[in-house]
This record gives structure tokens, C-alpha cells and sequence, in this order.
């Protein structure tokens, strides 16, 4: 098997006498999109600082590419950090070159790079602006660009969404999508589900400094139940050995289904308890339900579970 | 890879300084305001001699009375003077009008003052009184020597040639002190000058949280030795531009402004001196900036840092204080302290080097002492950027920074539960 390009063993972090992160290993795998994910202060920014030699792990292995991570390696690393930042009173094309110099490109291949690259953000006629007279969504694209600059192998992106609108948001994606269809490895911190989804081949979800759940998206919605049943009903929900009831208002239901027990008999089962049934529907557990379910419903609004449900009921 | 790195850095660091319309406006300000001053010497001299002619040969009437007996009546008629009566009868005719002055010569005038009366006309028109007076007793003085030649030198206008030794070589002397002392001046101005840039040049990073791109991006010490670099490259232009007025006024208008006669040619450029203070100036700005550098490291924002500045500007002229000292009895307790102490080292030393009372052993400790400061200090500097510029909002405590070199990390808990 391949080594993989980004290996952390039993890493632990303390800040003083606060444990932030304990014994946490995991590994991700040459080309593939890996989802860091967990609640805030949950340890993600920490790891991925220790990863790039930005703290002095406590203990353990945190290792890119076979070695612990120097910038003078000469590895080609794509880090956009959660703080973004960029020099603000130089000029957008200024700053391009000078990061994509420090990443080993000539001034002129630099320069030809930065150009195409606002282009294709729309930010063609900015190259001459000074990166404070941009708005926080323009900086994004420009931070991003630094990101992405000489073909990285290792992308790690700190919550890259933060600060787009859905429709930078979906540009972004398309070019980490991009990056990924040349061969590079992304790692995305990420508190954006859909986003995850859709992109990761696997992911870690950490809780408290640990690993909550690593793996494919498939293996860690079926530890989380893998299947939710939605009803519209009437009458009384038996109690049942084969599944839980996540949601139960008036008229409508959602039962996670925590056995290996089928679809169909899950439904004989509450027919047979004499509940009218008026539409029965099955799908997977989402990511969002998943880290709702890990870390609280505190970290949503409360009305925001009800919504969920309206929008699963397609109100 | 990393020297691409160092090039780059100083190339980026360099360029954006010189090019921006700000640091112009701040650099030029200062030849400016020496041009507008020089030029304020200039026309002010060029008024001063005008007027102190017009004021020695002022012509307004005067009575007199001179107990010495050097004024002869022949003397006094060349100014228009008449005798007075008596000394209560010449204040009474100025007070009246009658005339214009009234001078009283004393028996002594090489030790008691000559008096003056006359009517007032103004601060600056009152001085052709005295102007007249001593050109009175100048003029009788030089027809009683009765030599013009022998007037110049009694007048103290001779002209003398110093020639000293030490042993059997001629020394120097303020020939060779002035090239060797030139190097204190360029310490000045680049410390002076750039320190609020050495301060700031790493929290810039930090405020626009640009550390942790460039920490992933290339080595600490290539961008911290790149920025000291290109700090010293923008004080070299600094002082460059400084200087201009200066050098046109000494070349172009050196009477004018009455700059010293001086034969540039004379100079004389001891070739281990010059070394010497080549070496300490050196050494001595790579200490300050790599000290300010690592100020700027653990400071969250330049008002805070710029507490700092004050103290590490204090301490390059609390030396000057002392220069007396320094250039009289260069091994004198405190001077010795301040030769040796790190940060009075560059100006103490630097001094006594020009006035060739700093020994070859003793420079050689001062250089140490210098060289290794600084590179200590940048090892610093690197670990406090390194371990204490990814702290963006809170000041770090700098043993904290300093012991995450080895394992611990040193967001305190203000800063990781910030975190997403």
C-alpha cells in the first residue's frame, strides 16, 4: 500500500495544563479529499498547525510525505489557514508573485499565473489594486489563488467556504474540484456538510481533542445509523427495538433505523401497530443529522431542527 | 531553494518600501526641511554681514570721552565723533536728541567695557553702537601699532599648523578622526530612522495574519534575516538622501554657510579604524534591528510594540550624554561599562574608535560582543516570530516563546479556544 501523504499518530497537544488534543491518529491517502471536521475548538486548527511544524506537538507523529513538515523540503503545500490574511497595502499582483516565488516559480511564470487566475475569478482588472481596497470576497479569491499557486500536491484548506457567497462558494469548489482532477490531496476543515458530501472520499470527525468517527462517508453514516425512515402518518409511533424516532411532530416522523433490520419491515412493523400510513420514504443519514447528533443540537439555533424537518418534508 | 527564498524576501521587503509615496514623503521631508534651513543660515548670514557692515560704518552723530588716550581726534573725525563735555553731558544730549551716541572709553578697555548711549532704534539697529565703538578703538589701535601686518596678527589672525606625534609617526589628528566618525553618524540616522520599521516589520505579518502562509511557505530565518537585510539597504538610501544637502552645501555654498575650511584631501583614513567602525557599525545595527525584530514578534499590535522603541532609542544616546567623558578618560568606570554593555556598545565604541582611544584588544571584545548579540538575538527573534506571531490578538510572554522551542507550544488559552 501507498504511503500515505499525511500520517498522524497518537498526537497530543497541550496549551499549558489544557489537554486540547489527545491521542489522534489518522491517515490520509495520496489523492484523495479527506473532511477534517468537528465543533469549534474541537482541536482541528491545532492539529493542522502542528501538522505544518506551526506548534511543537506535545507528543506524537505528525508526519507529510514520510517526514515531519519543513517549508525548506521543497514539498509543494497549498495551506489556505482559517486566520486569512494577506499583505494589505501591497497590490493584489504584488502579492501573487511574491508568494508564488517563495513556491518556486520565476517572476514571469508567476506573473502569467496570477493573471489567469484573476481572470477566471473575475478579478482581471484588480491586479493593479492594493488587496485593502478589495472586499473580504475578493481577498478570499486572491488568498485562494496564493493557495492554489504552482500546483500543490497537499492542499489543506481551513474552512475555505468561510466569507463566499453561494455562488463564490460554488466557483471554490469547482477549483478545489479542479485541483483534485490534477492529482493533488486535499484536506478540508470544513463545518459545511453539504460540502462534505459531496467532496470527501473520507473523513474524521473529532470531538474534545479525539476521534469521534473516521472513515468513508458510507462507513461513518452507518455507524450513525446509516438509514433514517420519514413517514407522514396518523396515530400514535410504537415503540421498537429496531429503530429510534429522531424527529415526531403532528403528522410527520423520522426514525433511524439502528439494526440491520429492512426497510419493509420496519413499515409491516408500524402498520401492524395500526398506524395509518400515508407516504413512507427512506435515505441516508445526512452528515448534517450526523453532526448535529455528535455535538449537540446546542450549536444550532433551536428552531433550526424543525426546519430541517420542513425542508425534508419538502414544505 | 533557500537562498531564491533570501533573495526574494529582500527583493519584496525592498521594493515595497522604496516604492511607496509615503516612505518618499518621509525621506525627502528631511533634506527638504535642511534645505529650507541652510537656506534660512544663508540669507540670514548674508543679512548679519551686510548689516554689521552697515553698522560699522554707520554714520550717525557721536560725542565721546576716552580716558585711555588711544583715540586721537584725527581717529574720532573719521567717524564723525566730537568730545564730550563730560560723561553726564553726553548721556544728556542723546536723551535730548542732540546727538545720535555718546561713547565713554575707560583708562582699561583691554579689561573694562566701553560704554555706549544712544537713542533707541530697534534691537537689531541698536547694535551699530557697539559695531562703531570697537571700530573706533580698532582703528586707533592699529594707527598706534602703525603696521597693518602686525595689526592682523595682534588680532589674533595668525594662522598655525599643528603637527603631533605618537612616537615617531605624525598622528592625525582631527583628520583622522572625522572619516572613522562618520560611521557613528550613519549608525545614528539608520537606528534613528528605521527603528519604528524594524519594529513593525514582523508585526505586519502578524496584524494581517499573513504568518501562518508564510511560516508554511519558507524558514523564519530567511524571511527575518531578508527583512534585516533590506532594512539596512532602505537606511542605506535614507542616508544617502540625507546626506545630498549636505554634500551640495559643503561643495557648492560651503562660504556661504560657513562650514569650516576643511581639505577633504587631508583626511586621513586609517585603514584599521575604518575597519573597525565598518565592523561595529555593522554589528551594531544588526543588533538593534534583530532586538526590535523580536519586540515586534511578541507584541499583538505597533501601539504596544512602540512602548519599546522609546527604550531601545534611549539607550543609543544615553552614551552621548556621557561624550565628554568618552573622548577624555576613555577608561573611566561607566565609560568602560558602556563600551562593553551591548546596546551603549555601537556609540561608545564607535566614538572612542574616532578618537583613537579604543584599543585593538578591546575592539575586538566590542565586535564580539556585537556579532554574537546578534546572532543571538536573531536566533530570538526567529523563535519569537516563529512561536509568538501565530498569537495574532494576545502578547506573548516571551519565556513562554522562548521555552516552545523545545516542546511546548505557546498559544495561551486566549488564543486556541478561538479556534474552529
Amino acid at each position: 500500500m501507498d504511503e500515505p501523504v499525511v500520517h498522524i499518530s497518537g498526537f497530543r497537544m497541550d496549551f499549558a495544563d489544557t489537554t486540547v488534543v489527545r491521542d489522534l491518529s489518522f491517515d490520509v491517502r495520496a489523492g484523495e479529499t479527506f473532511g477534517f471536521l468537528g465543533s469549534n475548538g474541537s482541536g482541528k486548527t491545532t492539529t493542522i498547525r502542528a501538522l505544518l511544524g506551526l506548534y511543537e506537538p506535545t507528543a506524537g507523529v505528525l508526519h507529510i510525505n514520510g517526514r515531519p513538515f519543513k517549508p525548506e523540503h521543497g514539498s509543494r503545500l497549498g495551506y489556505l489557514p482559517e486566520e486569512r490574511g494577506l499583505y494589505k497595502k501591497e497590490k493584489v499582483m504584488d502579492v501573487m508573485t511574491y508568494f508564488g516565488r517563495l513556491k518556486g516559480m520565476d517572476r514571469h511564470s508567476a506573473r502569467q499565473w496570477s493573471l489567469a487566475y484573476l481572470n477566471r475569478v473575475d478579478l482581471a482588472g484588480k491586479a493593479a489594486t492594493q488587496v485593502d481596497k478589495l472586499s473580504s470576497g475578493e481577498q478570499q479569491k486572491v488568498q485562494l489563488g496564493v493557495t492554489i499557486m504552482n500546483r500543490p500536491e497537499l492542499l489543506i484548506l481551513d474552512e475555505p467556504t468561510k466569507g463566499f457567497d453561494p455562488v463564490n462558494r460554488r466557483l471554490l469548489m469547482d477549483i478545489i474540484g479542479e485541483q483534485k482532477s490534477d492529482g493533488a490531496t486535499v484536506v478540508m476543515v470544513t463545518h459545511q456538510m453539504e460540502e462534505v458530501e459531496r467532496l470527501c472520499d473520507r473523513i474524521i470527525l473529532l470531538k474534545d481533542g479525539t476521534s469521534e468517527a473516521y472513515g468513508t462517508i458510507d462507513e461513518v453514516q452507518n455507524k450513525y445509523g446509516g438509514r433514517i425512515v420519514r413517514i407522514r402518518h396518523a396515530g400514535p409511533i410504537p415503540p421498537s427495538p429496531h429503530y429510534e424516532v429522531t424527529l415526531e411532530e403532528t403528522n410527520y416522523a423520522e426514525l433511524s433505523i439502528t439494526d440491520g433490520t429492512d426497510e419493509a419491515a420496519i413499515l409491516r412493523e408500524l402498520m401492524d401497530a395500526g398506524l395509518v400510513i400515508r407516504s413512507f420514504t427512506t435515505t441516508k443519514i445526512s452528515m448534517e443529522d450526523i453532526f448535529i447528533r455528535v455535538y449537540g443540537d446546542h450549536t444550532q439555533p433551536p428552531s433550526s431542527v424543525p426546519a430541517r424537518a420542513a425542508a425534508a418534508r419538502g414544505a | 531553494m533557500a537562498q531564491h527564498n533570501l533573495g526574494t524576501v529582500i527583493s519584496f521587503e525592498f521594493v515595497r518600501t522604496v516604492t511607496k509615496l509615503r516612505f518618499w514623503i518621509g525621506t525627502l521631508s528631511v533634506p527638504v526641511i535642511m534645505a529650507v534651513v541652510f537656506g534660512m543660515i544663508f540669507l540670514s548670514n548674508t543679512s548679519t554681514s551686510t548689516a554689521a557692515e552697515a553698522q560699522k560704518n554707520a554714520q550717525f552723530s557721536i560725542s565721546y570721552l576716552d580716558a585711555s588716550g588711544l583715540i586721537t581726534p584725527a581717529d574720532a573725525a573719521a567717524f564723525g565723533a566730537v568730545p564730550a563735555a563730560s560723561s553726564a553731558a553726553g548721556i544728556r544730549d542723546v536723551q535730548s536728541g542732540a546727538v545720535d551716541a555718546y561713547f565713554e572709553f575707560p583708562a582699561h578697555p583691554e579689561t573694562t567695557a566701553v560704554k555706549a548711549y544712544g537713542a533707541d532704534r530697534g534691537l537689531f539697529e541698536n547694535g551699530k553702537y557697539a559695531a562703531v565703538a570697537q571700530a573706533m578703538l580698532a582703528r586707533a589701535v592699529a594707527v598706534k601699532i602703525g603696521s597693518p601686518q602686525l595689526s592682523r596678527l595682534a588680532s589674533g589672525s595668525a594662522q598655525v599648523d599643528t603637527v603631533t606625534y605618537q612616537g615617531s609617526e605624525v598622528s592625525g589628528g582631527m583628520n583622522s578622526v572625522v572619516p572613522p566618525l562618520a560611521f557613528l553618524v550613519v549608525f545614528y540616522g539608520l537606528v534613528v530612522l528605521l527603528a519604528g520599521q524594524m519594529l513593525n516589520s514582523t508585526l505586519e505579518e502578524k496584524e494581517n495574519r499573513v504568518t501562518e502562509m508564510i511560516l508554511t511557505t519558507l524558514k523564519p530565518t530567511t524571511l527575518i534575516t531578508g527583512k534585516v537585510l533590506a532594512l539596512f539597504m532602505v537606511g542605506l538610501v535614507q542616508v544617502a538622501v540625507f546626506a545630498s544637502p549636505i554634500l551640495v552645501g559643503a561643495l557648492f555654498y560651503r562660504d556661504a554657510m560657513r562650514i569650516p575650511e576643511f581639505d577633504a584631501s587631508q583626511l586621513e583614513f586609517d585603514p584599521l579604524r575604518m575597519t573597525v567602525g565598518l565592523l561595529i557599525l555593522v554589528g551594531g545595527f544588526a543588533l538593534f534591528t534583530t532586538t526590535l525584530v523580536a519586540i515586534g514578534a511578541v507584541m499583538p499590535t505597533a501601539k504596544e510594540a512602540g512602548n519599546f522603541m522609546g527604550v531601545m532609542i534611549a539607550l543609543i544616546f544615553i552614551p552621548f550624554y556621557s561624550v565628554s567623558l568618552v573622548v577624555s578618560e576613555p577608561h573611566s568606570p561607566i565609560v568602560q561599562v558602556f563600551t562593553y554593555f551591548p546596546f551603549s556598545a555601537p556609540v561608545t565604541a564607535l566614538l572612542r574608535n574616532a578618537f583613537g582611544s579604543l584599543g585593538i584588544v578591546e575592539a575586538a571584545v566590542v565586535i564580539a560582543i556585537l556579532y554574537i548579540g546578534a546572532a543571538l538575538m536573531l536566533r530570538v527573534a526567529v523563535r519569537l516570530f516563529q512561536y509568538g506571531s501565530i498569537s495574532y490578538t494576545s502578547k506573548v510572554s516571551i519565556r513562554t516563546a522562548l521555552r516552545a522551542g523545545s516542546r511546548h507550544a505557546v498559544a495561551g488559552p486566549a488564543e486556541h479556544p478561538a479556534e474552529k
